[in-house]
C-alpha cells in the first residue's frame, strides 16, 4: 500500500500550465526581454570582437603611441637626442646660450663705452693743446680779448679732427691693452653672467616645477621616431570646383601606422590615392573616382581603414569627429611631391618598450614629455603638438565610445530587467493574494515557506532564462551583425574577427536572472511570510488601517473613483515608474535630435562673422602688418587655453575683441583682469559673474586669473573674450598685435601663405552633423520602440489592476451598472493616473536627461545644453498616451468578459 | 492501549484571546480533554464556541496563549517555527470546508501535492480508488463537483497517511447526499488507515458516528462523550 519514493513537486508543474494559460502576458514579456538582451548580447559580442581588434592595433597594424609636431623639421642630431629618452640640460643650455650671447655682445659693448671715453679724453686733450698754441700766437700777435678767443676757436675748428686722428688710434690701442680695460671687461662680464643666470634660474625654477623637468624619478623612455609629415588640404570629390571638405594628406606609411586596406588596393601610382573608407561611404566616393586635393586631381585606389584615425578627428582638441567633411589618405612619395601647400612637421614615435597598462602608459608619457621639451628646446626648435596615443581622441574614441555604448545598454537592460521583475513580483504578488486560501492550506499540510518562495519564483526566472537563452541566440547572430553596422556607420573600423567572451553570457544572461531573482525574492518572500492562518483568512494586508480615509463630499462616482485610486495605489506607483522608465527613453530618443536641431539652427547666429581667418603671424616677412582693403573686416586676437580640472582638462579659445566690435560686441568693455564667458563656457563649468577662473598655457608654466565680468550669449564654444587691448597686456603682445579677422564679406587680398586657418560654420556644426548622422535615423526607431515598450508595460501594469478588481467588477455588474459604466469607473481612473504619471515622468526625465547629457559631454570638449522642444514635448506625451489608448481597449474587452458568477465564486 | 496512546492528543488549559485591552476577547478559556491514537473524536458547538480557534492550534497553525498541547507527548508551544512547519508536515492532514484545491493542477496532482510531503505516501491510485476519483483523476478541479473536490482534499490530506487529520467543518459546504457521502469516506479512512480524525462540526448529528464527542460553548468544553456504540455515516440523519 506504501511506497518509499517520493514523487517530484506537483507544484513545479503549474509553472508551464501558468505559460500555457497566460501565454500572451509571458509572449509580451518574452518577446520585448529576448528583443533587448538580444541587442545587448549583440553589441558585447560586437564591442568585444571590435575592442579586441582595437586592442592589437598597436601590434597588428604598428600603430603609434604618440606623435607631436614641431615648427621646423628636425635634424638627425636632435632625432637621435629625442630617441633616447635622454632630457637635455636646459640649465645648462640655457646658461651657456646665455654666456655666450654675453661674450658675443660684451667686448663690443665694453669697447665701444671705453671709445667713447678715449676719444672724449684725447679730443680735450687735443684741444687744449691746440688752444694754448693759438693763445700763444695771438699773444704774441697783440690780440686779447675777443679777436683772442675767435683765434683759439677758429684754431681748434681747423686743427681738432687732425689732430684727434693723429693721437686717436694710439690712445685707444693703449687704453685696450691696459689693464684697467681688461678688469672692467670681466667686471661687466661677471655682472652680466650673474644676471643673466639669476633670470635662467628664476625661468627654468618655474618650467621645471610645470613640467617636472626636476622629477627625481625621472627615466628616460627610449622610443623610435617616425616623420610622419601631412598636409592639410582642401577636397573636392564632385568636381564643382567648391571645397567638399578637408582631407589631410600622408605619404604612404612603412613603418608605422599601417592601415586596414577595405576595398581597391594601395596607392603605387603618383596619381592614386587611398583614402578613409568611412569617409568615402559618407561622400559617395568609390574606388576609381578621381578626386581633387589641393590643385591636383587623384584617382581613388582603395579605401581603408587607418589604425591612427579610427575616428575621424581632425584636431585632438574638436568637440567631435568629423566623417562627413573630413578625409585621411595615403600617396606614394611622388604623388606625396605633387601636392603644394604648408606641410606640418609631424612626428610619430613607439616606445622601444610597449607599456604594460595605461597608467604606465601615462607616465611612460610624461617621462618622454620631458625628455622632448627640453630637446626640442636645446635644439632651438619649437614643440607645437603633442598628442600621446592614450589622449589621441582618433584613436581612443571609437573605444571608449564602444565601451560607454556597452555599458550604456547593459544598465538599459539592468534597469529594464529591474522594472519587468517589478511587473513579475507584482503579478505574483497578486497571484498569491487570489491563491491565499490554497497557500494556507499547503502551509497548513506542512509546506515550508521555502517550498513556496521557489515554487513562486520560478516563473520569473524560467522566462527570463528562456528569454536569455532565446535573446543570447539571436545576439550573436542577427544583432551583432546590426551592431556592427552602426559602428561601421561611424567609425572606420578595421576587419575584425567575432571573438566570444564570457562576459556577453554574464551581462545579458547572469545578472539579469540574478536580478530577476533577488527583485522577486525580495518581495514575494515579504508576502510569504504570513502565517497560514492569514492566509486562510485571506488576511493579507501587512499594515493595518486604522480609519478609512476620509474623501471630500463629492459626488459619487468621483469617490468611487477616488477609491479604486487609493485600493491599487502601489500598482499605480509602479506604473508611475514604468511610464517614468519609458519616458527617460523616450526624453532621449525625441530630445537629441532636437538637440541637434536646435544647436544647427543657431548655429548662423553663433558665427561671430560669415568668415573667420586665422593669420599664420599678424605680420608679413617685411615686417609689415598683414592688413585688408575689406572695409568688412575686423581684427580679433585668439589663442588657447587650458582650463584644469582633476577629471579632464578643457580646452578655452581666449578673444581679445576690437573696441566697438560689430561682430562680438560685449556689454562693457573688460577692464585689467576681467573677462567675459561664453554661454557654453557658463553652463559647463556653472560659472556666474564675479567667480575667478583660472586658465593655464597648454605647454608654458604660465596661468591667468580672470573675474568673470559677465556671460554672453554664445554657445557654439567654450570661449571668454577680452578686449583686444586688455588681450595683448595680458599675454604680452605688441599692443597692435592681433591673429586674424572677421568678416562678413569673403576676405581675397590676404596671400594665402599667411592664412592658417578659416572658421565656417562647417566646422561649429560639425558636432551635430556627426551625431545627426551617427544617431539620427537610431533614435526615430527608438522613438517607436519606446512607444512599443510603453505599450508593454502598461499592458502588463493595467492587467495587474484590472485582475486584481475582478471580484468587485464582477459585484457591480451583478448589481447592475453596464460595461460602459464600469470602465467609466475603472479605466478613467487609469487614465487619469496614466496622465498624472506621464506629466510627472515628463519632468522628472528632462532632469535625468539633463544629468546624463552633462556626465556625457564633461567627457569631451564644448558644450550645449540638452534641448527638448515644445512639439518634442507633445510628442513624448502623445506616444506614451496612444499606447496607453490601445491598451485601453484591450482592458475595456478585458471587463466586458469577467463574468457576474465571479463574485459568487470568489464569496464561497 | 498503552497509556500514552490513550493520551495522544492532550490539551491541557488551553487560552486564547484575540485584540488587546477593552477590545480583548477569550476565546479558549481553559480548555482540558484527551484524545486517543486512532480515534474517532468531534469537536461540536456553536459559532464563536472556540472549535476553529482549538482546532487550528492543534493543527499549529495558530498558538495559544496559555496551556499546552501535546501529541504524542511532544509539546507544541516548545516547537519554533521551523520544527512546527516540519511537525505539520508529517503528523497532520487538514481538510477545510473550502476545498482549496489548485485550479491548474488535476485530480491526481493535486493528490500528488500532499504525497510530495510524505516519505512514505499512500500509493496514490489505491486511494483515488477509495475516494471514488479513479475515473476522473485527469480532470481539474472546475471540471469536478463541491463534494468531488472535498474528496479531492480529503485525498491530499491523507496521502501523507497522516497521524491526524483535521477536518474543519468538511461538509460545511455540501448537500445533505453529498455530506453523508463524505462523511463516509473519513470514516472509511479512519477505519482503513487507522488516523486520529479530529471533526470541527456544529452538526449535533454527526456525534453519532464519533468515537469522542466534546461540546464546547463560550471558549470551554461543556461536555465530553465516549461513545462505544458509533454508527456508520450512512446511517445519519439531520
Amino acid at each position: 500500500m506504501e511506497k518509499n519514493q517520493r514523487t517530484g513537486n506537483p507544484l513545479s508543474r503549474r509553472v508551464f500550465r501558468e505559460l500555457r494559460d497566460e501565454w500572451r502576458k509571458y509572449a509580451v514579456i518574452f518577446v520585448f526581454l529576448t528583443a533587448t538582451i538580444a541587442f545587448v548580447a549583440g553589441m558585447y559580442v560586437a564591442n568585444n570582437s571590435m575592442l579586441t581588434e582595437a586592442g592589437q592595433a598597436r601590434e597588428k597594424y604598428l600603430r603609434e603611441d604618440g606623435h607631436f609636431e614641431l615648427s621646423e623639421p628636425a635634424d638627425p642630431e636632435l632625432l637621435a637626442a629625442i630617441e633616447s629618452g635622454e632630457r637635455a640640460d636646459l640649465l645648462e643650455y640655457y646658461t651657456e646660450q646665455a654666456h655666450r650671447e654675453i661674450d658675443e655682445i660684451l667686448p663690443g659693448e665694453v669697447e665701444a663705452a671705453v671709445t667713447e671715453e678715449v676719444t672724449a679724453a684725447v679730443s680735450a686733450q687735443a684741444e687744449e693743446a691746440i688752444r694754448a698754441q693759438a693763445r700763444e700766437q695771438g699773444q704774441a700777435l697783440g690780440l686779447t680779448g675777443q679777436a683772442l678767443e675767435e683765434l683759439e676757436q677758429a684754431a681748434v675748428d681747423e686743427n681738432l679732427e687732425a689732430a684727434e686722428a693723429e693721437l686717436l688710434p694710439g690712445a685707444l690701442e693703449q687704453a685696450m691693452e691696459s689693464e684697467e680695460y681688461e678688469e672692467a671687461l670681466e667686471a661687466a662680464r661677471e655682472t652680466a653672467y650673474a644676471d643673466a643666470e639669476q633670470e635662467i634660474d628664476e625661468a627654468y625654477r618655474r618650467a621645471a616645477e610645470r613640467y617636472r623637468l626636476d622629477d627625481p624619478d625621472f627615466e628616460p623612455v627610449p622610443v623610435t621616431v617616425y616623420p610622419f609629415f601631412y598636409r592639410d588640404l582642401d577636397e573636392d570629390h564632385d568636381h564643382d570646383g567648391v571645397r567638399d571638405g578637408g582631407i589631410r594628406v600622408y605619404q604612404e606609411p612603412k613603418d608605422v601606422n599601417l592601415y586596414c586596406l577595405m576595398d581597391g588596393k594601395g596607392p603605387e601610382s603618383e596619381d592614386e590615392i587611398l583614402i578613409d573608407r568611412m569617409h568615402a561611404d559618407n561622400a559617395g566616393i568609390r574606388v576609381g573616382d578621381i578626386i581633387s586635393v589641393g590643385s591636383a586631381d587623384f584617382r581613388v585606389c582603395g579605401l581603408a581603414a587607418f589604425s591612427n584615425y579610427s575616428t575621424l578627428y581632425e584636431r585632438n582638441t574638436d568637440v567631435m569627429f568629423d566623417a562627413l567633411t573630413f578625409d585621411v589618405a595615403v600617396l606614394t612619395e611622388e604623388g606625396y611631391a605633387r601636392l603644394r601647400g604648408a606641410q606640418r612637421y609631424a612626428y610619430a614615435w613607439r616606445y622601444r618598450t610597449a607599456s604594460a597598462d595605461e597608467i604606465a602608459e601615462k607616465q611612460m608619457s610624461d617621462y618622454f614629455l620631458e625628455a622632448l621639451i627640453t630637446q626640442t628646446a636645446a635644439a632651438e626648435n619649437e614643440l607645437e603638438d603633442f598628442v600621446p596615443g592614450y589622449a589621441n581622441m582618433a584613436i581612443t574614441f571609437a573605444p571608449d565610445d564602444m565601451g560607454s555604448d556597452k555599458a550604456m545598454g547593459g544598465v538599459i537592460l539592468d534597469i529594464l530587467i529591474v522594472v519587468l521583475a517589478f511587473i513579475f513580483a507584482i503579478t505574483i504578488s497578486s497571484t498569491i493574494a487570489r491563491e491565499a486560501p490554497v497557500i494556507g492550506t499547503l502551509r497548513a499540510s506542512g509546506y515550508t515557506r521555502g517550498e513556496l518562495l521557489r515554487h513562486y519564483m520560478s516563473m520569473p526566472v524560467l522566462v527570463t532564462l528562456i528569454s536569455a537563452v532565446a535573446g543570447n541566440l539571436l545576439g550573436y547572430t542577427v544583432f551583432k551583425k546590426i551592431v556592427v553596422a552602426m559602428y561601421y556607420n561611424s567609425y572606420s573600423l578595421p576587419a575584425y574577427t567575432t571573438v566570444w567572451t564570457p562576459d556577453a553570457f554574464v551581462k545579458t544572461t547572469v545578472i539579469p536572472v540574478i536580478l530577476m531573482l533577488a527583485v522577486n525574492l525580495l518581495v514575494i518572500s515579504r508576502k510569504l511570510r504570513l502565517s497560514p492562518l492569514r492566509f486562510l483568512r485571506r488576511d493579507l494586508k501587512t499594515t493595518r488601517r486604522k480609519k478609512a480615509v476620509r474623501l471630500p463630499s463629492w459626488q459619487f462616482i468621483r469617490r468611487f473613483r477616488m477609491r479604486i485610486f487609493l485600493q491599487n495605489l502601489p500598482n499605480y506607483l509602479v506604473l508611475l515608474i514604468g511610464i517614468l522608465f519609458v519616458m527617460v527613453m523616450l526624453a532621449m530618443a525625441v530630445g537629441l535630435p532636437d538637440t541637434l536641431s536646435w544647436y544647427q539652427g543657431k548655429v548662423p547666429e553663433m558665427m561671430f562673422a560669415r568668415h573667420q581667418v586665422i593669420l599664420t603671424a599678424s605680420e608679413d616677412e617685411n615686417g609689415d602688418p598683414i592688413t585688408t582693403g575689406n572695409p568688412d573686416a575686423e581684427a580679433f586676437c585668439m589663442t588657447s587655453l587650458l582650463r584644469r580640472s582633476e577629471s579632464r582638462d578643457e580646452s578655452v579659445s581666449v578673444y581679445g575683441i576690437s573696441e566697438g566690435s560689430r561682430y562680438m560686441p560685449l556689454d562693457r568693455e573688460t577692464g585689467a583682469g576681467e573677462v567675459w564667458v561664453s554661454a557654453a563656457f557658463a553652463g559647463k563649468f556653472r560659472t556666474r559673474p564675479g567667480d575667478t577662473i583660472l586658465l593655464e598655457e597648454k605647454y608654458e608654466n604660465r596661468s591667468y586669473r580672470f573675474t568673470v565680468a559677465g556671460i554672453c550669449d554664445y554657445d557654439a564654444a567654450v570661449a571668454v573674450f577680452l578686449s583686444r587691448e586688455s588681450f595683448n597686456r595680458t599675454f604680452d603682445r605688441d599692443p597692435v598685435d592681433f591673429s586674424g579677422y572677421f568678416s562678413n564679406e569673403e576676405i581675397r587680398d590676404i596671400d594665402e601663405t599667411y592664412i592658417a586657418s578659416e572658421i565656417t560654420e562647417e566646422d561649429l556644426t560639425k558636432i551635430s552633423r556627426q551625431l545627426d548622422h551617427s544617431m539620427g535615423a537610431y533614435m526615430l526607431y527608438f522613438q517607436y520602440l519606446c512607444g512599443l515598450l510603453a505599450a508593454v508595460l502598461i499592458y502588463l501594469l493595467t492587467k495587474i489592476i484590472i485582475e486584481k478588481n475582478e471580484s468587485a467588477i464582477s459585484m457591480v455588474k451583478i448589481l447592475g451598472y453596464t460595461d460602459r459604466e464600469i470602465a467609466g469607473l475603472y479605466l478613467v481612473t487609469t487614465t487619469l493616473a496614466v496622465l498624472a504619471s506621464e506629466a510627472v515622468s515628463l519632468v522628472l526625465a528632462k532632469q535625468v536627461m539633463n544629468v546624463a547629457w552633462r556626465a556625457v559631454l564633461e567627457r569631451m570638449d564644448g558644450w550645449f545644453p540638452f534641448v527638448i522642444s515644445g512639439g518634442g514635448m507633445v510628442k513624448m506625451l502623445l506616444m506614451v498616451f496612444a499606447a496607453y489608448l490601445v491598451i485601453m481597449l484591450l482592458d475595456f474587452r478585458r471587463i466586458r468578459r469577467i463574468p457576474m458568477d465571479r463574485a459568487l465564486k470568489d464569496a464561497e | 492501549m498503552s497509556e500514552q496512546e490513550k493520551k495522544f492528543l492532550e490539551v491541557v488549559d488551553l487560552r486564547k484571546g484575540f485584540g488587546e485591552g477593552d477590545t480583548r476577547q477569550e476565546v479558549l478559556r481553559g480548555m482540558d480533554f484527551t484524545v486517543a491514537k486512532g480515534e474517532f473524536c468531534v469537536l461540536l458547538g456553536p459559532s464563536g464556541s472556540g472549535k476553529s480557534t482549538l482546532l487550528n492550534i492543534i493543527g499549529g497553525i495558530d498558538r495559544c496563549d496559555g496551556g499546552y498541547i501535546s501529541i504524542g507527548g511532544e509539546k507544541l508551544a516548545d516547537l519554533n517555527e521551523k520544527t512546527l512547519t516540519m511537525y505539520r508536515r508529517k503528523h497532520l492532514g487538514y481538510v477545510f470546508q473550502l476545498y482549496n484545491l489548485i485550479p491548474n493542477l488535476n485530480v491526481k496532482e493535486n493528490i500528488e501535492v500532499g504525497a510530495y510531503l510524505s516519505d512514505h505516501p499512500l500509493e496514490i491510485d489505491d486511494l483515488l480508488r477509495t475516494l471514488g476519483l479513479y475515473e476522473h483523476r485527469y480532470k481539474l478541479p472546475n471540471q469536478l463537483s463541491g463534494g468531488q473536490q472535498q474528496r479531492v482534499s480529503i485525498g491530499r490530506a491523507i496521502v501523507k497517511n497522516p497521524d491526524i487529520l483535521l477536518c474543519d467543518e468538511p461538509t460545511g459546504a455540501l448537500d445533505y447526499t453529498t455530506s453523508k457521502e463524505i462523511l463516509k469516506l473519513i470514516e472509511d479512512i479512519n477505519r482503513k488507515y487507522g488516523n486520529t480524525v479530529i471533526m470541527v462540526t456544529h452538526n449535533a448529528a454527526i456525534r453519532r458516528m464519533a468515537d469522542h464527542v466534546i461540546r464546547l460553548r463560550d471558549g470551554r468544553v461543556l461536555q465530553e462523550e465516549h461513545n462505544d456504540s458509533r454508527i456508520s455515516a450512512t446511517e445519519l440523519d439531520w
